[in-house]
């Protein structure tokens, strides 16, 4: 029997390992358990046990080389009898392996010629006299036939230059579309594995869009910028006409947005997308979930009518009968977003996710020692850091003195 | 303009069409005539176009599908009604041997326009010799159609498509469904007789199936929606041919297959399915073809083991989870 060696993932992340030094030589009696090489991850040096009781056996792969996680590097045959019989075939063997993990690891995910080719070119009359046996070890390098995958996930993984067998297998231990697309995108699915029993729990509907959603917006280059204002003429006017504070908020960021119009367009593929009006998305809490319900056209109607609107959004938010739930058209198509966590006291500072379809998000934290801290993280291909400044500004100015906020809009909203 | 129906009425509204327009469609069928038939399929038609065109027929089904045979080969266009798939065993010598073979064996020198109407699949404790689905028997008879409507719309529209189609085509229908309601609209341009047709749409798997398995799918749909999983349910309407194209276009977006069939699974029109549906889309699939089926045994008289002896929709829902999430 002789059952070959792979380069062991070692961590979630680990991609390649290096491999240090070997501890026993070929023809070396190993125990199951045993360290028989040392080999270096991302995270730190480590040993590769014996997993077979018997004889280590080349070809062993070069020490001090890169090796991808799954590659051969060497073999453990159960009598030493077999092992020296082919020893002769193997030191021919040998020199190839040096080679072949080194382009290997070079060309990971790249269609190359099989490593056995190049090798054979350098090298035309060991080839000749051993071909057979150095096929099966050029075979190990490349191939993932042994690695169940469905067909869609093999020609997905053939498609976008993804090696199938540096992917860690779905619970019923193949590989599907879903790890390949993950591999892909840069993504590493965590290997439950290892670690304690877990129970699985399919996201709801919205957990999954909230999850879709923010994944969107992962690529979006993101500055923000903080201030600190006083709130306390927006909390006495809140007290006085009986609005709710985010209401307010939501009324002074789509004044502030109307004076720097870029903060109300979007980048596609075509061009900015000015928006015509300011509709302010809005950040609520509910059980296992977001949402972010829409105000429409804020800078220009009656406060009191978006107050009556924003009662209804947020009892529809909150609600438990079906039939009152937000529709689609009740938390689509923000043009700007509002996220307050001022109810948590001890929230000194944060800052939100930008999401696809808007240029800004302001997050507002706790009031702290009478300032509250206000940040607005921003699409850089869109607006700079001196257009979030001059927001600011403007934000600043209103919130100072916000007597002007629920009176009826001034000329000049065309 | 569109109203609402019952499928019976469906079938009953497409032959009294068929008649008013064309002498040579005639019935034949048990108690077909006066009584009006054992779904009330033929109603009224009896007092309208008259004994010669309804013909009552003894229970002989061997004979009288023979007669609908002969009758197409010498220029009516009969419609055969059997009282269900089970007694058509009796008539399978006509169905098979003559209506099938006749168009190829004569050179075409006779069309076979013979529509042979008959319900199956299980309905409520009639036991296992009433309950039979049999659609595989009848499925691997080359020269034979087979259209299959689940809604009223579509047992009208295929109904007068079988009866102007010059090929010998079975219409089967299932007992359950003629007391189902749906719309119905005459005046709409019905799609080609074997075209299949998208009931919901998903993007997570295709759930394949025809006949009564077609409201159980859009059930299990619709629970499978709430735990996040959007299914596309295609509705055959035609076992032979089957429409490919329709499948593969909805497999190339959800890369699932998840068949719902009543009859049993071994051999059947799952198994068709699956095996047609793998050979075109192998390289896009991203789980093994699944069948939900009904179980390989003769259906018992016992409600309860009736019950779970076919497709429920809680199986539906929990293969189309494990498909998904396996």
């Amino acid at each position: 029997m002789r059952e070959p060696i792979l380069m062991p993932s070692l961590s979630d992340t680990m991609e390649t390992g290096h491999l240090i030094d070997w501890l026993k030589q070929p023809g070396d009696a190993v125990k199951k358990g045993e360290a028989i090489a040392e080999v270096e991850t991302d995270k730190a040096v480590m040993d590769v046990e014996a997993f077979y009781d018997g004889y280590l056996a080349g070809p062993l792969a070069a020490a001090d080389t890169d090796i991808p996680v799954g590659v051969v590097i060497g073999y453990i045959v159960d009598s030493l009898g077999a092992e020296k019989a082919t020893e002769k075939q193997e030191k021919q063997e040998k020199q190839k392996v040096d080679k072949a993990p080194l382009a290997k690891a070079a060309d990971v995910g790249i269609k190359a010629p099989p490593p056995a080719v190049q090798t054979s070119t350098e090298a035309p009359a060991q080839a000749a006299k051993a071909p057979a046996s150095a096929k099966p070890m050029a075979t190990d390098m490349t191939s993932s036939k042994h690695i169940p995958a469905s067909p869609y996930a093999r020609g997905l993984a053939r498609e976008l230059g993804i090696d199938l067998a540096r992917l860690t297998a779905g619970p019923d231990g193949s590989i599907r579309s879903v790890q390949v697309v993950s591999a892909a995108l840069g993504r590493v699915e965590p290997n439950l594995s290892d670690g304690p029993d877990y129970e699985l729990h399919p996201l709801t509907p919205m957990q999954k869009a909230i999850a879709n959603n923010m994944m969107a917006a992962a690529t979006t280059p993101t500055f923000r910028v903080s201030a600190r204002f006083p709130l306390a003429p927006l909390i006495a006017l809140a007290h006085e006409e009986g609005y709710s504070l985010t209401l307010l908020l939501a009324r002074a960021c789509a004044l502030t947005v109307e004076a720097h119009p870029r903060f109300n367009a979007v980048l596609t593929p075509q061009g900015l997308a000015q928006r015509q009006q300011v509709d302010v998305g809005i950040a609520v809490d509910v059980p296992n979930g977001l949402v972010t319900p829409v105000l429409r056209d804020v800078a220009r109607r009656p406060v009191e009518e978006l107050a009556g609107n924003w009662n209804t959004l947020k009892e529809r938010a909150t609600g438990k009968q079906h039939s009152q739930r937000l529709t689609p058209q009740d938390y689509r198509g923000a043009t700007f977003y509002l996220s307050n966590l001022g109810m948590f006291s001890s929230v000194v500072h944060f800052d939100a996710v930008v999401p696809a379809g808007a240029v800004a998000i302001l997050a507002v934290a706790a009031i702290q020692d009478g300032l509250v801290e206000f940040t607005l993280s921003c699409d850089h291909r869109v607006v700079y850091g001196a257009d979030a400044a001059r927001f600011m500004e403007t934000l600043a100015l209103l919130l100072g003195d916000p007597t002007g906020l629920d009176a009826a809009p001034t000329s000049g909203a065309a | 303009m569109a109203e609402q129906v019952f499928y019976w009425q469906a079938l009953n509204r497409a032959l009294d069409a068929e008649m008013a327009v064309d002498d040579s469609v005639v019935v034949l069928g048990e108690d077909v005539g006066l009584y009006g038939g054992s779904y009330r399929v033929t109603e009224g038609l009896h007092a309208k176009y008259g004994e010669w065109r309804l013909r009552d027929m003894p229970i002989s089904e061997g004979s009288f599908t023979g007669l609908g045979v002969g009758a197409a080969m010498v220029g009516l266009r009969p419609v055969v009604e059997i009282m269900t798939i089970n007694f058509a065993l009796l008539a399978l010598d006509a169905i098979i041997n003559m209506a099938a073979k006749i168009p190829f064996m004569s050179g075409g020198q006779f069309s076979m326009p013979l529509v042979v109407r008959m319900p199956g699949g299980v309905a409520k404790q009639l036991a296992a010799q009433h309950s039979q689905r049999l659609e595989q028997t009848l499925m691997n008879v080359p020269g034979l159609r087979i259209a299959v409507p689940a809604t009223p719309q579509d047992a009208y529209w295929q109904l007068r498509q079988a009866i102007n189609s010059d090929e010998p085509i079975v219409l089967l229908e299932h007992e359950l469904l003629y007391f189902s309601k749906g719309e119905l609209d005459e005046s709409r341009q019905a799609p080609p007789m074997h075209r299949a047709q998208v009931c919901r749409q998903g993007g997570d798997l295709t759930i394949v199936t025809y006949s009564r398995m077609c409201d159980l799918a859009l059930q299990a749909a619709t629970q499978l929606a709430e735990t996040g999983i959007e299914a596309e349910v295609i509705d055959l309407r035609s076992l032979r041919p089957i429409d490919w194209d329709s499948c593969v276009v909805s497999l190339e977006k959800t890369h699932r297959l998840l068949i719902v069939e009543e009859d049993s699974g071994f051999s059947g029109a799952g198994a068709e399915i699956a095996a047609g549906l793998a050979e075109r889309c192998f390289l896009i699939m991203d789980a093994p073809p699944r069948r939900v089926a009904g179980r390989e045994l003769p259906i018992a008289y016992n409600a309860a083991l009736e019950a779970a002896s076919i497709p429920r929709v809680t199986d539906v829902v929990s293969a189309a989870q494990q498909l998904c999430n396996p």
